[in-house]
C-alpha cells in the first residue's frame, strides 16, 4: 500500500517537474498550463467546436429544460415531451435536474458575468423569486404576453407572480394554494368535524384548537421556528404584503401584519401552535400523528399521504381568515412555480409552442400527470376534468384535487417585488425574537423595516 | 503506563469514538429503513436497503455521479500533490527573503470567501468554453496555500544533513527531492492525499455553478437532488448520503498507516 | 533538467528554488488572485450584472452602518475564540494518545475519530438537529439525570453552543491527522528515553510533542482561524442563522446578500474583502509569533 502511494506521488511529482521544465500546455484538454493561460484558452476553443454541451439547444427540434424534483416537475416535463411528440415526432427534450436554489444561483452567475449562453431554453422558477429576478436580470426573461398562451385560464393570484408591468414572463405550473388539512379522528375526539373548520376565522380556529388540545393533548398546528411561512400566508389571504404599491417597505404600521403576528403569538400561548426546530421535525409531527392539522401549500399533501397508515383519517378544507380586515378571504398561497423561456434560446418559437401546447392549454396532459405524481396544476379548466374530480380514499373520499384548483382560483394577488426575500427574512427574524426571546414586537418590526430599507439603499 | 491508566485511555478513546461514529451508524441504519420509519426515529436496521437502492437507481444516475466524483477527486488530488509538494519543498529548502515574502502573499488566497470570487471565476471558465468540463472543476483547487504550507512545514523537519550529503554524492537538486524527500515524507503525503481527496469529493459550491448538465453531476449534487423535492424519501436520502460518505472513510482507513510509520525508518531504508 | 556548467552552486540553487515554486504560484495567481482583484474592483462599484457604476469606497463605509454585519461578526468571533482552542487542544491530545505504539486498535480508533469530517454535511446536520430538538436525545438525557431540558435552538447562547459542539465534533479528527503526520518526524526514541528518565506522560507532551510540533500547530491554527472566519455550512444547515440572526456567520451573510436577498454583489465583495483583512491580520500575528526557523 505504502509503496504504491509513494510511487504514485513520485510519478505525480515527475509530471509536475516535466511541466515546470518545459512550460508548455499538456495534452488533450487537461492542460494545467500554469504559466500560459492564453495557450489553454486557445486549445479549449478549438476543442469546444467539436463538442458544446452547455446551454440552450442548438438543434432546431430540441429544447433544454432545467427543473427539479424527479417525482414531480421532471416527471411532468417528460410527460409533456411525449404529448408534444404526438404532433411533432422529431421533437426532443433534454431535461436537466437542477435544484431550485441552483437554478437561481446559475442564472445569477451567468447574468452577472454577462454570458447567457450557458442557460437553457426553458427553466422553472419559484413564484416568490420571479420579481427579484425579473427586476435584477430582465435580460434573461422572454416576454410571453402575445405568445398566444391564454393567461386568463390561470388564477389571478398565481399569474401576478410572473407578471411585470402588465407583461407575462412565466407559464404558471405547480400549485401552491394553501390548504388546511385535519386529522378527522382527532377532531371526532373533541366532538368536532371538518365542517366546523370550514370558512372560519382565526379567532374561531384558536377556540376550536383549544378544544382539540384538551381532548387529544395535541396541538392543532406545528410550525418551523423562525419560519415566516404562516405569517406570509395570512398576509396574502387578505391581499396584503410587506411592500406598498410604490415599492416602499410596509412593515411598521402594517395592520394586517400586526394582526397576523398577534394571532401567531396567541396560538403559541394557548398551546394551539407548537414550534418545532426544523423541517424534518415538522414533517415528523405530521407523519407521527403528534399534530391534529396542517396549514400549508397544497404540495404538503405528498408528505401527508406518505404515512399510509393514516389513510382515511384526513380531510381537507380552506384555511382560516383574518377577522375584521377588508378583503380577507379563506384562501392564500405558499410556494409554487412557473416556467420561463430564456432569451438565450435559439428556438424561441418552438419553446413557446411547446409550452402552449402542453402546460398552457392541454387538459388531457394535466389529467395524465396527476395520478402518479400528484402534480396539481393551476390551469383552471383542469379542475372540472374527471381525473381531478375523482374521490380520494386517503381523504375520506373527497375530490380534493378539484377543490384545490377551486381554492387556487380564489387566491388574492399580492406584491412580492425584488426585495421580497429581504423583507420576508426580516419578518422571520422579528417573529423569532418575539416568540423565542420575548422581544418587544414594535421595536422588532422597526428593526425589520430598517434592515430592509438598508438593503434597498445599497 | 499503569494498568489503570491504560484502562482509562481505552475508555476515553471508546467514548470519543462512539460519539464520532454514532451519526454514521444512524445514517447506515436509516439507509435500511423506509422513509416513514426514519422520520419516526427508528434506530435499528430494517429491511428496506434493497428497495432504497432500487429507488435511488430509478431516480438518479448513481454510477455516473460516482464515476464523476472519483475522476474529479483523483485528478485533483494527483495534480495537487505534484504541484504543492514541489512548491512547499522549494519554499523551505531554498528559502530566501523573496520566497518567504511570496509565500506570505500566497497565503492570502485562502482568506477570501469563495462566494466573492465565484463570478469572476465563472466568467473566466465560460470564456474558455470550459463549462461542464471536469477540468474547470479541478484547476482552481490544484494549488492551495494550505497544501503548500503543509509541505513547507514538513520540509522544515527534513534533516539538512541529508541534503548536503546527497549533494556531495552528486545527486541533482531534483534528484534530492524525488529520491530523498518524497520517500521520507510518506506521512505528510498520506495526510495530504486524504484531506485533498476529501475536500474535492465533498466540494459543492463550485461544481454546482460550473456543471450544468446531467452528465457532470457529482455525488454531493446527487445527494442535494434527493433533498430537493416537495416530498423527501428519507430512507433513500440516507442511502445516498451513506454511499457519498464511504469512499473518503475507506481511503482514510487505507492511508492512515502511512501517517504513523516513523520517518527514520524510511530514511534508512 | 540539465543545467549549463559554469553556474555557481549558489545560482543553481537559486534557480532551482524558483523553478520549484513557480507552477504553484502561477496557479494561485491565475485562479485566486486574478478573480480576487476583480472582486475588489467590483467592491468599488454599485449595481447588478452588467449595469455597474463607480461607487468609490461607499460600500466600505456602508459596512460601518450595517447592524446585521456587526451581529454576524460578533457571532463568528464567539465561535473563533471558544471553538478553535478547544478543538486544537483536543486534537493534539488525541494525536499523542494515538501515537503511542503500545496501544492496540490504533488504526481503528484513528479512523473512527476521523470519520466525522468525512460524514456528509446533510446527514450530520440532520442528526444534530434531531438530537438537540426539544424532545430529542440530549434533552431526554438531561431529564434522565434530573436536569431541566434546554430549548437548544430557542436561545442564541444555546444555539451557538450547539454550533460549537458540532464544529468540535466535525473537525477535531481532521486536525488530529496533521498532528499525527507531524509526529512522525519526531524521533520516537526521544519518548522512550524520557520514559526511562522517569518523565510523566504530561511532561513528554509538554516538553517534546508541543515544541517539536510547533510548525504543524501554527499551520492548523492559521487554517482554523481562516476556516472559522469563513464558516458557512453549520450556520446554514444547523440553525439557518437562527433564532433571529443569533448564530448567523459572516459568510452566511455574504451568501444571503448575493443569492437570497436581492443580489448586491459589490457589497458582498466589500464585506468579503473586510473578512480577508481580518484573517490576514490574525494570520500575520500568528506567523510573527510562531514561524521562526531554529
Amino acid at each position: 500500500m505504502n509503496r504504491k502511494i509513494a510511487a504514485a506521488v513520485l510519478a505525480g511529482v515527475m509530471a509536475a517537474s516535466a511541466l515546470a521544465g518545459c512550460g508548455s500546455a499538456g495534452a488533450g484538454g487537461t492542460a494545467p498550463a500554469s504559466a500560459a493561460p492564453e495557450d489553454t484558452a486557445a486549445a479549449e476553443t478549438e476543442e469546444s467546436v467539436a463538442e458544446e454541451t452547455a446551454g440552450a439547444s442548438a438543434d432546431a427540434n430540441s429544447l433544454t429544460v432545467w427543473t427539479w424534483d424527479p417525482a414531480f416537475n421532471i416527471y411532468a416535463m417528460k410527460e409533456a415531451e411525449k404529448f408534444y411528440q404526438k404532433d411533432h415526432p422529431d421533437f426532443k427534450l433534454n431535461v436537466v435536474e437542477v435544484l431550485s436554489d441552483d437554478i437561481e444561483t446559475k442564472i445569477t452567475t451567468a447574468a452577472s458575468s454577462g454570458d447567457l449562453s450557458t442557460l437553457p431554453d426553458i427553466f422553472l422558477m419559484q413564484d416568490n423569486s420571479y420579481q427579484k429576478y425579473m427586476t435584477n436580470f430582465p435580460e434573461v426573461f422572454t416576454d410571453l404576453t402575445d405568445s398566444g398562451i391564454d393567461f386568463s385560464k390561470f388564477g389571478e393570484g398565481k399569474r401576478a407572480y410572473s407578471t411585470k408591468d402588465g407583461k407575462n414572463y412565466g407559464v404558471p405550473f405547480d400549485n401552491g394554494a394553501v390548504i388546511a388539512a385535519y386529522r378527522t379522528d382527532y377532531l371526532e375526539q373533541a366532538g368536532l368535524s371538518v365542517d366546523d373548520f370550514t370558512d372560519i376565522t382565526w379567532d374561531q380556529y384558536i377556540e376550536l384548537g383549544k378544544k382539540v388540545k384538551e381532548a387529544t393533548g395535541n396541538p392543532l398546528i406545528t410550525s418551523q421556528s423562525g419560519s415566516p411561512d404562516l405569517i406570509m400566508e395570512m398576509l396574502q389571504s387578505c391581499g396584503a404584503s410587506l411592500f406598498k404599491e410604490d415599492g416602499t417597505v410596509n412593515i411598521v404600521g402594517n395592520e394586517q401584519l400586526l394582526k397576523a403576528l398577534d394571532y401567531y403569538r396567541q396560538m403559541v400561548e394557548a398551546g394551539v401552535l407548537v414550534e418545532v426546530t426544523d423541517w424534518d421535525q415538522y414533517i415528523a409531527s405530521i407523519q407521527n400523528g403528534t399534530v391534529s392539522g396542517v396549514v400549508n401549500g397544497c404540495w404538503i399533501i405528498g408528505s401527508i399521504t406518505a404515512a399510509t397508515d393514516q389513510s382515511g383519517k384526513w380531510a381537507i378544507t380552506n384555511m382560516p381568515r383574518l377577522d375584521g380586515v377588508t378583503g380577507a378571504v379563506n384562501y392564500s398561497n405558499n410556494g409554487g412555480s412557473s416556467w420561463a423561456v430564456c432569451t438565450a434560446t435559439k428556438n424561441k418559437e418552438l419553446a413557446i409552442d411547446f409550452l402552449n401546447g402542453t402546460f398552457g392549454s392541454n387538459v388531457e396532459f394535466y389529467e395524465a400527470i396527476l395520478p402518479s405524481s400528484g402534480a396539481i396544476a393551476t390551469y383552471l379548466p383542469a379542475g372540472d376534468s374527471d381525473v381531478y374530480s375523482k374521490p380520494q380514499d386517503f381523504f375520506g373520499g373527497d375530490a380534493i384535487y378539484s377543490k384545490i384548483i377551486d381554492f387556487a382560483g380564489k387566491v388574492p394577488s399580492n406584491i412580492t417585488g425584488a426585495y421580497y426575500y429581504d423583507a420576508r427574512d426580516a419578518v422571520g427574524v422579528a417573529l423569532s425574537n418575539v416568540i423565542q426571546s420575548g422581544a418587544d414586537l414594535e421595536a422588532e418590526l422597526q428593526t425589520a423595516q430598517d434592515t430592509v430599507e438598508f438593503n434597498m439603499g445599497g | 503506563m499503569t494498568k489503570g491508566q491504560k484502562a482509562a485511555v481505552y475508555l476515553f478513546l471508546i467514548v470519543i469514538s462512539a460519539v464520532c461514529v454514532f451519526p454514521l451508524y444512524w445514517m447506515a441504519s436509516s439507509a435500511t429503513n423506509n422513509s416513514l420509519d426514519v422520520v419516526r426515529g427508528r434506530m435499528l436496521p430494517g429491511l428496506y436497503l434493497a428497495e432504497n437502492f432500487r429507488s435511488i437507481l430509478l431516480q438518479q444516475d448513481l454510477f455516473r455521479a460516482l464515476i464523476n466524483s472519483f475522476r474529479n477527486a483523483i485528478v485533483q488530488t494527483f495534480l495537487a500533490m505534484a504541484v504543492c509538494s514541489v512548491a512547499g519543498y522549494g519554499f523551505e529548502i531554498y528559502h530566501d527573503r523573496a520566497k518567504d515574502a511570496l509565500f506570505s502573499v500566497l497565503l492570502l488566497a485562502m482568506m477570501l470567501p469563495f462566494v466573492a470570487i465565484m463570478i469572476p471565476l465563472f466568467r473566466m471558465f465560460s470564456g474558455w468554453h470550459m463549462v461542464n468540463r471536469y477540468m474547470a472543476f479541478v484547476l482552481p483547487s490544484v494549488a492551495t496555500p494550505f497544501l503548500i504550507m503543509m509541505f513547507r512545514q514538513a520540509a522544515r523537519s527534513f534533516p539538512v544533513e541529508i541534503i548536503e550529503a546527497s549533494r556531495v554524492d552528486g545527486l541533482s537538486e531534483t534528484g534530492i527531492f524525488l529520491r530523498m524527500f518524497v520517500p521520507t515524507m510518506k506521512a505528510t503525503y498520506g495526510a495530504a492525499v486524504t484531506v485533498t481527496f476529501m475536500n474535492s469529493w465533498n466540494s459543492y459550491m463550485w461544481p454546482k455553478v460550473i456543471f450544468q448538465d446531467n452528465n457532470s453531476t457529482t455525488m454531493p449534487m446527487l445527494v442535494a437532488n434527493l433533498l430537493g423535492g416537495y416530498t423527501v424519501d428519507y430512507g433513500m436520502l440516507m442511502l445516498g448520503v451513506l454511499i457519498c460518505t464511504l469512499p473518503t472513510a475507506i481511503i482514510f482507513f487505507g492511508l492512515q498507516k502511512s501517517f504513523t510509520n516513523g520517518i527514520m525508518g524510511a530514511v534508512k531504508g | 533538467m540539465n543545467r549549463k556548467k559554469g553556474l555557481t552552486l549558489q545560482k543553481k540553487k537559486l534557480l532551482t528554488g524558483w523553478f520549484f515554486v513557480i507552477p504553484a504560484t502561477a496557479f494561485i495567481f491565475l485562479f485566486s488572485f486574478y478573480p480576487m482583484l476583480q472582486a475588489f474592483i467590483l467592491s468599488l462599484h454599485r449595481g447588478v450584472g452588467q449595469n455597474l457604476s463607480w461607487n468609490g469606497f461607499a460600500n466600505y463605509t456602508r459596512i460601518l452602518k450595517d447592524r446585521v454585519f456587526f451581529q454576524t461578526m460578533r457571532n463568528t468571533f464567539v465561535y473563533l475564540i471558544i471553538q478553535v482552542p478547544i478543538m486544537l487542544l483536543l486534537a493534539l491530545i488525541l494525536a499523542s494518545v494515538l501515537n503511542n505504539r503500545s496501544l492496540r486498535f490504533r488504526g481503528l480508533f484513528r479512523t473512527m475519530i476521523f470519520l466525522p469530517c468525512a460524514t456528509s454535511l446533510v446527514s450530520y446536520s440532520m442528526i444534530f438537529r434531531s438530537m438537540f430538538a426539544n424532545d430529542g436525545f440530549v434533552n431526554t438525557m438531561l431529564r434522565g439525570v434530573g436536569m431541566a431540558p434546554v430549548g437548544w435552538f430557542q436561545s442564541g447562547t444555546a444555539a451557538r453552543a450547539v454550533i460549537i459542539i458540532a464544529l468540535v465534533w466535525r473537525w477535531t479528527g481532521y486536525n488530529m491527522v496533521f498532528y499525527l503526520a507531524g509526529m512522525q518526524s519526531i524521533d520516537y526514541a526521544l519518548y522512550e528515553s524520557a520514559k526511562i528518565d522517569g518523565a510523566s506522560v504530561f511532561a513528554s507532551f509538554r516538553h517534546i510533542t508541543v515544541p517539536l510540533l510547533r510548525p504543524t500547530i501554527l499551520m492548523t491554527a492559521i487554517m482554523s482561524i481562516s476556516g472559522t472566519l469563513q464558516l458557512f455550512d453549520e450556520s446554514v444547515n444547523l440553525t439557518n442563522g437562527g433564532p433571529g440572526r443569533e448564530t448567523m456567520t459572516m459568510s452566511h451573510y455574504i451568501y444571503n446578500t448575493s443569492f437570497v436577498q436581492s443580489p448586491n454583489f459589490s457589497y458582498a465583495a466589500a464585506v468579503s474583502v473586510v473578512i480577508l483583512v481580518m484573517i490576514a491580520v490574525l494570520s500575520f500575528i500568528q506567523m510573527k509569533v510562531g514561524d521562526k526557523r531554529d
